[in-house]
């Protein structure tokens, strides 16, 4: 068989498993739904894709679904947004996040000790932020000192994401002072339930909360859960940045294309279907859709090719972004009062629910987490287009904070 | 991009970058027309390079690059419809185009009709008419092109100055024109499906032009912001300026992404009615695109952007018009939704709220 006939053989099977194994209904299910409920139907999702192996297409061989080429797996991202399947975000820094981090940095010892757990079903969180260090994260002060064979953990997470369900954390931690803020950092993997760890939801504009604060007081990890050298944690922190790059972003812009019938059906609803200026908004918001689309898979091509340069995935990311934002907003615009109506919140879902301000409350996901729109525009101009350098050195003025 | 493609592009750049921004035009014609340049998507049995329309947009960005003067645009539509014709004048016609003449076309309106073999009508957006030997029309009921002899009793030719200097456009007007069988390039169904593919290519080649303006632009602002000195720092400096640069770059590079994607998918099928509204769809992103990225381009200049000696207005003005020719923004903004709207029907529940 040919390449190009592989692919498409696998494009039908995908297909086919979806079609008969995509839980119906299930964004009525997960609407104002209590977090128990969510978390096992997240679970029974997540179990039925990556026992047909469609959950870990990006691992490598030798794994559960493993070793796919990027064109296949790019295929899965497709079909998993073509049949509007949930999305697994309980087991999103599990699957990408953590497994990556571990395939590129990780022990022998340590994948063994932790992959087969995230296919059982562990979920992962990441702890990077503080609330004195979000787009410097390098800047973050959680301290690690250590005691022989263990490191003794002092200091605060925020903002992580599922922490209140995970089993586990990605925690990046200070264990030097001394030198340039990147080199004193370290990378370790924390079992939520060891003593001294405690979590606290923040509850979010949706009115959900899918974020956490993580407080640390004297927690205490072993050595060999450190992943990298000691110091070395800002390279491994990089790798798992990487890791939601490009797949990610093709599964979402795609989800996005095949959700602009919802738009359709709201004008219907409210009336404007026939209105030449929601047709207007309408028409450039398809072709900037179009457009975040080709983006992303233009990116995976590249990275296919082996092309990829600084800055592209930026590009790609605040490109979505921005037309998330802009998806939503006429959402919210078509909607019109109706939209206004609180119709509460739905847990696990994509970014486009047609509960409009929720939608939009909810696409400042991609504009401020990792890496801000701001963050990805510095990148652009200073690593892409050659533009200098924020000047480094700068004082807060006599008496201020 | 593969390595012919690549080819192209690196042989046009080097001439269009040695001709300068907005070089004369009949000057860069003569070259064009020597290089072989129109034969980008001729079939290499008629004597072309058999590029396709990807090699054909990868051209016209580069042209845009330069804001190239010469009617190559409507040049190679024309040839596009030439070579796809099945009348026997054909290969005249091609040696008339290989021989350096220019066959022509409509860019904007075309309003023709035929009645007792005799054509009345006008068009409008016709590039360089005044040195053309043939115009490329077509009839509103869309089973007739035909080649019309600029020079022949009947047809008047009208001068309409634009704003953008690039670019000469004429109206074209027609009054009881003998049709003789000699002029006929496509008929009845071959003649719709032609006149389909023609407006098409029209607008990816527009967007290709405009989407290679807008990379000119962005990096001769960019070297000025990087040597423009004020409060003792270049300009580049203030993250003002940068975000917007940043922003301009991110949606030059997905206008790109989406024109050359569009033609991957669709490029062995240039009859589906799909070619037409992808089209559309990146026309009018690039389009747009190319008019903001000029306008900001302009302020971000300074003063020195209202100076008509620097060329910043060229690219603006040629935005401006490339934004209008073919279908305005405004039109295929309302075509897309239209679609949309149309291949939407009823939803399976569950996807919505
Ligand atoms: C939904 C959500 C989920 C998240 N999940 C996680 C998680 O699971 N784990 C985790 O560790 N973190 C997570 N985060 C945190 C996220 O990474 C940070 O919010 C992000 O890095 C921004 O940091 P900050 O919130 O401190 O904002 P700040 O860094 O204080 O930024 C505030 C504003 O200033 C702008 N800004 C900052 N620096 C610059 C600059 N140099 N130039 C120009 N503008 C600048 C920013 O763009 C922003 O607009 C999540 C955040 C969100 C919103």
């Amino acid at each position: 068989m040919t390449t190009e006939n592989r692919i498409e053989a696998l494009r039908q099977e995908v297909r086919a498993w979806l079609e008969s194994n995509v839980p119906t209904g299930w964004r009525e299910a997960m609407t104002n739904v209590e977090q128990d409920a969510f978390v096992a139907a997240q679970r029974d999702w997540f179990v039925k894709l990556s026992t047909a192996g469609y959950a870990t297409p990006h691992w490598p061989q030798g794994w559960l679904g493993g070793g796919r080429s990027l064109a296949e797996q790019k295929v899965i991202f497709e079909e998993v947004a073509r049949a509007d399947a949930p999305r697994l975000i309980l087991y999103f820094v599990a699957l990408y996040h953590a497994a990556c981090t571990l395939f590129e940095c990780g022990t022998d010892q340590q994948r063994e000790k932790y992959l087969d757990g995230i296919l059982q079903g562990k979920i992962w969180c990441q702890g990077f932020s503080e609330p004195n260090a979000g787009s410097d994260l390098a800047s973050l002060r959680t301290k690690a000192e250590r005691r022989g064979d263990r490191y003794v953990i002092n200091g605060q997470k925020i903002w992580s994401t599922m922490a209140q369900y995970a089993d586990y954390c990605l925690l990046l931690v200070r264990t030097d002072n001394s030198g340039p803020p990147q080199a004193g950092l370290t990378y370790l993997l924390l079992d939520m339930k060891t003593k001294g760890v405690s979590v606290r939801p923040i509850s979010q504009i949706t009115g959900d909360d899918e974020f956490a604060e993580i407080f640390f007081d004297d927690v205490e990890v072993a050595v060999e859960d450190r992943v990298g050298e000691e110091g070395a944690g800002w390279a491994v922190a990089q790798a798992t940045l990487a890791s939601e790059r490009g797949l990610t972003l093709v599964e979402l812009t795609q989800r996005m294309r095949y959700a602009l019938p919802m738009l359709v059906q709201s004008m219907r609803q409210n009336g404007c279907e026939h209105d030449p200026v929601v047709h207007r908004d309408l028409g450039k918001l398809i072709a900037n859709v179009d457009a975040a689309c080709a983006l992303a898979d233009q990116y995976l091509m590249k990275r296919i090719m082996g092309d990829e340069q600084v800055g592209d995935a930026s590009i790609v990311k605040l490109f979505y972004a921005k037309t998330l934002r802009e998806f939503a907003a006429l959402g919210v615009r078509i909607g019109g009062l109706q939209a206004q109506y609180y119709s509460g919140f739905m847990r696990g879902a994509t970014q486009e629910t047609g509960h409009w301000t929720l939608d939009f409350m909810n696409s400042y996901n991609w504009s401020i987490a990792g890496g801000s729109n701001e963050v990805q525009r510095n990148i652009i101009s200073e690593r892409m287009l050659g533009m200098p350098r924020e000047p480094k050195s700068w004082q807060l003025a006599e008496g201020k904070a | 991009m593969s390595f012919e493609l690549k080819e192209l592009q690196d042989s046009t750049r080097r001439v269009i970058d040695a001709a300068g921004i907005a070089a004369d035009e009949s000057e860069l014609w003569s070259q064009l027309t020597e290089l072989g340049w129109l034969m980008v998507t001729v079939p290499e049995s008629l004597g072309g390079l058999e590029a396709g329309v990807q090699g054909a947009c990868t051209m016209h960005c580069e042209l845009g690059r330069g804001l190239a003067r010469a009617p190559y645009l409507p040049a190679m539509l024309a040839l596009d419809a030439i070579c796809g014709s099945e009348q026997s004048e054909r290969d005249t016609w091609l040696e008339q185009v290989f021989a350096g003449g220019l066959i022509t076309t409509c860019l904007a309106e075309c309003s023709l009709h035929v009645s007792d073999s005799r054509l009345d009508g006008s068009a409008t957006g016709v590039q360089s008419a005044d040195s053309a030997q043939h115009v490329l029309l077509w009839t509103d009921s869309n089973d007739l092109v035909v080649l019309v002899d600029l020079r022949k009793p009947g047809v008047a030719i009208t001068a309409k100055p634009t704003w953008d200097l690039t670019r000469r456009l004429f109206d074209v007007e027609l009054d009881q024109v003998p049709l003789s069988e000699h002029h006929i390039v496509a008929e009845g169904e071959s003649a719709r499906v032609m006149i389909q593919r023609l407006a098409a290519l029209r607008d990816f080649y527009l967007a290709a032009d405009a989407i290679g303006g807008a990379q000119t632009m962005l990096e001769m602002t960019i070297e000025h912001l990087q040597t423009r000195v004020q409060f003792k720092r270049p300009l580049a400096l203030f993250q003002a300026l940068k975000h917007r640069c940043a922003d301009m770059k991110a949606s030059i590079v997905a206008a790109e992404a989406m024109l050359f994607d569009a033609l991957r998918r669709l490029e062995g099928d240039l009859d589906n009615p799909q070619f037409g509204i992808k089209a559309r769809g990146v026309k009018m992103f690039a389009t747009t695109m190319f008019t903001q990225v000029a306008e900001d381009c302009l302020q971000l200049h300074g003063g020195i952007g209202m100076a008509d000696e620097h060329p910043c207005h060229l690219f603006l003005k040629r935005a401006l018009l490339s934004e209008q020719l073919s279908g305005s923004g405004a039109a295929y903004a309302s075509n897309l939704a239209l679609d949309l709207i149309e291949n939407s029907g009823n939803l399976q529940s569950g996807k919505c709220a």
